[in-house]
C-alpha cells in the first residue's frame, strides 16, 4: 500500500514540475498542481485524509506564498518541496508543523541542488536539438524535446518522491523522537517567520517606489487592526486602485494646466 | 495585419494559411513544452521551435531550406512569462503565416520582435501573475482551507484555471488577430496609468500576506504592578503584528537595499530565529 502511495506520490511530484511537459499546460500543472495548497488536497486523497492534507497544505502554502521563478532563477523548488516533502509529513504524522520543517528542508536544500544540476545538464539536450533544428529534421526535435528530455526529468522528479515517502519514516520518527524541545520550538518559530521570505521578495517586485511602502502598510494594517481577509480587502484595494488611476491623470492633466497657466499669467504671480 | 480569425488566409503563392486547429495547436505546444527542456544558457528557447513542428510539416514539407531557417529562427534565445507572453506567440504566428504565404514579411521580424519584447513582458507578467494574481487567489483558497475544507483548494483550482488559461489563450489569440498592433494595449499614457493602478493592488495584498502569513511573537514577560505579564499582550494592545512587520520590513531590506539573495536571506532569517529563541526572546 505505501508503495503504491509512494509511486502515485514520485508521478504527482513529476508532473506538477515547471520542466515537466504536462498535457495540462503549466497554467495546470506547475501554476496548479505544483501549489502547495493543491499538493495538499491531491496528498490527502492518496493518504485517504483530506482534511490533514488540506491543513498541511495551507500551512506548506504559507511559507511558498511567494515562490517565483523569474529568469531560470528560484528561491526554492516548490514541486520537491510540495511532494517530496510534504509527502513525507501525508506518510508519516500526517502533521502540519512537520509538513512545514520537511517541506522547507527538501525545497532549499536537495531539490535546489536537482533542480540546479538539471539546468546545468540540460545544455547538452540543447545543443542536440539546434542541430536538429539546423538539419530541419522534426523527428529529432521532437525526440530531443520530449522523449529524453521528459525521461531524465521523470526520473529525478520521481525517484527523490518516491524514495523520500517509501523510506524516510524512520528519518522522520528520529526527527521527532530524539530533537530536544528547544528546537521543536526552533522549528515552529521559523514556521511563522520564514514566509517573511516570500513576501519580501513579492515586494521586491511589485514595489517599484519608496513612497509606494504606504500601500503595502494599509494592506498590513487592514489586517493586523481592522482583521479584514483578503476578499474584503481585494474590493478595498481596486477602490484605491482606482482612486490612484484618477488622480494620476488629474496630476498630469494639472501639469498641463499649470504650465500654460504659468505662461499666460507670469506677470500675475503677485501674492 | 489585421484580420478575422475565422476566415482562412489564402497567399500570393496559393497556399492556405493557419486554420483555428493550427492555431490551437501552437498555443497548446507552447503550453506544454515551452520549458521542457530549459537550461540556464537556453532557457525557453527551444520551447518556441518546438511548438513550430506542425507548422513547420504543413507549410514547408516540399521546402527543406524554407524548414530549416523557420526551426532555426526560432533556436535563437527566448526567455519570457510564460502565461502573458504568450501575446508574443501570437503576434509571432501571424508574421510567420505572412512569411510561408510568401508575403511581404521579412524573415528577420519575428526573431527581432522576440528580442524586443521579452523582457518588457516578462517583467509586466511576473508582477502581474507571480506578484498579483497567484498569491491572491492563494490566500483567499487559505482563508476557505483554514478548517482544512476541500473547498479552499478547489476554489484555487477553478478560478486559476479560469484566469490563466483564459489570460494564455485569449493574449495568444489577440496578438495573432492584431499583429503587432497588439502592442497598443502596452503603450501610451493611459495604458502605463492602467498598469500602475493594477500594481496598487498587488502591493495593498502583499501588505495583507505580511500580516496574515508572518507570526512572530514574543515569549517575554513583563512586570505589571505584582504580576509579571505576558509582553505580547501589551504589544497586541498597540499594534497587533508590530514584530511581523519589522520582519518583513527587515527581509525587504536585506532582499533590496543590501540585494542578498534569497538563500542568503534565508540563512540569516535562520540565524536571528536561533539566537532569539536562544535568549528566550522568541
Amino acid at each position: 500500500m505505501l508503495a503504491l502511495q509512494a509511486a502515485l506520490v514520485g508521478i504527482f511530484s513529476y508532473l506538477a514540475a515547471i520542466e515537466a511537459a504536462n498535457p495540462l499546460g503549466t497554467t495546470g500543472s506547475f501554476y496548479c498542481l505544483g501549489r502547495p495548497l493543491v499538493a495538499g488536497l491531491v496528498l490527502g486523497l492518496i493518504f485517504g485524509d483530506v482534511t490533514q492534507g488540506v491543513l498541511c497544505g495551507v500551512a506548506v502554502q504559507a511559507v511558498f506564498i511567494a515562490n517565483l521563478s523569474t529568469g531560470g532563477a528560484t528561491n526554492a523548488e516548490i514541486s520537491y518541496a510540495s511532494y517530496a516533502g510534504m509527502g513525507l509529513a501525508m506518510a508519516t504524522t500526517k502533521d502540519p508543523a512537520i509538513a512545514v520543517t520537511l517541506s522547507v528542508l527538501v525545497g532549499n536544500s536537495f531539490g535546489l541542488i536537482f533542480y540546479n544540476l538539471r539546468m546545468a545538464f540540460y545544455s547538452v539536450i540543447n545543443n542536440k536539438e539546434y542541430d536538429a533544428a539546423a538539419a530541419g529534421d522534426t523527428k529529432a526535435l521532437n525526440f530531443w524535446h520530449i522523449v529524453v528530455s521528459q525521461i531524465c526529468t521523470f526520473l529525478i522528479r520521481f525517484l527523490p518522491a518516491f524514495i523520500a515517502v517509501y523510506f524516510g519514516q524512520g528519518f522522520v520518527d528520529v526527527l521527532i523522537s530524539s530533537v530536544p524541545e528547544l528546537v521543536t520550538h526552533m522549528i515552529q518559530v521559523l514556521g511563522g517567520v520564514l514566509p517573511a521570505l516570500g513576501v519580501g521578495m513579492l515586494m521586491n517586485i511589485v514595489v517599484k517606489e519608496k513612497t509606494q511602502l504606504v500601500f503595502f502598510f494599509l494592506g498590513f494594517v487592514l489586517f493586523a487592526f481592522a482583521g479584514l481577509g483578503t476578499i474584503p480587502v481585494v474590493f478595498i484595494a481596486a477602490v484605491v486602485a482606482y482612486l490612484v488611476y484618477l488622480a494620476s491623470g488629474k496630476s498630469a492633466a494639472g501639469e498641463v494646466l499649470t504650465s500654460s497657466a504659468d505662461a499666460a499669467y507670469e506677470d500675475a504671480d503677485l501674492f | 495585419m489585421a484580420k478575422d480569425s475565422q476566415s482562412v488566409r489564402v497567399g500570393a503563392n496559393g497556399k492556405q494559411g493557419l486554420t483555428n486547429s493550427d492555431l490551437n495547436k501552437l498555443w497548446y505546444r507552447w503550453q506544454v513544452g515551452w520549458f521542457a527542456t530549459s537550461s540556464y544558457e537556453k532557457l525557453e528557447t527551444h520551447g518556441f521551435a518546438w511548438s513550430y513542428i506542425p507548422f513547420a510539416e504543413k507549410f514547408y514539407a516540399d521546402d527543406p531550406e524554407g524548414k530549416k531557417e523557420l526551426l532555426l529562427r526560432h533556436s535563437q534565445f527566448y526567455n519570457t512569462e510564460p502565461q502573458v507572453g504568450t501575446i508574443i506567440n501570437g503576434i509571432v504566428a501571424s508574421m510567420e503565416e505572412d512569411i510561408a504565404l510568401g508575403g511581404e514579411t521579412p524573415n528577420e521580424l519575428p526573431v527581432s520582435i522576440k528580442t524586443t519584447l521579452m523582457g518588457p513582458l516578462a517583467s509586466l507578467g511576473d508582477s502581474v501573475i507571480q506578484g498579483i494574481i497567484v498569491p491572491t487567489l492563494l490566500s483567499i483558497g487559505m482563508s476557505i482551507a483554514a478548517d482544512g475544507s476541500a473547498a479552499g483548494p478547489l476554489f484555487y483550482i477553478v478560478s486559476w484555471l479560469i484566469i490563466g488559461m483564459g489570460l494564455s489563450y485569449g493574449l495568444f489569440r489577440y496578438g495573432y488577430k492584431m499583429g503587432l498592433n497588439a502592442l497598443d494595449i502596452f503603450v501610451g499614457e493611459n495604458s502605463r496609468r492602467i498598469m500602475d493602478a493594477i500594481n496598487v493592488v498587488g502591493i495593498i495584498i502583499t501588505g495583507t500576506l505580511a500580516a496574515s502569513m508572518i507570526s512572530v511573537k514574543t515569549i517575554v514577560q513583563i512586570p505589571m504592578g505584582s504580576e509579571m505579564s505576558a509582553l505580547q499582550d501589551t504589544l497586541n494592545g498597540v499594534f497587533p503584528g508590530l514584530l511581523a512587520l519589522i520582519t518583513v520590513l527587515f527581509t525587504y531590506w536585506m532582499l533590496n537595499k543590501k540585494q542578498y539573495t534569497a538563500t542568503k536571506t534565508m540563512l540569516i532569517l535562520v540565524v536571528a530565529v536561533i539566537v532569539l529563541c536562544a535568549v528566550t526572546f522568541l
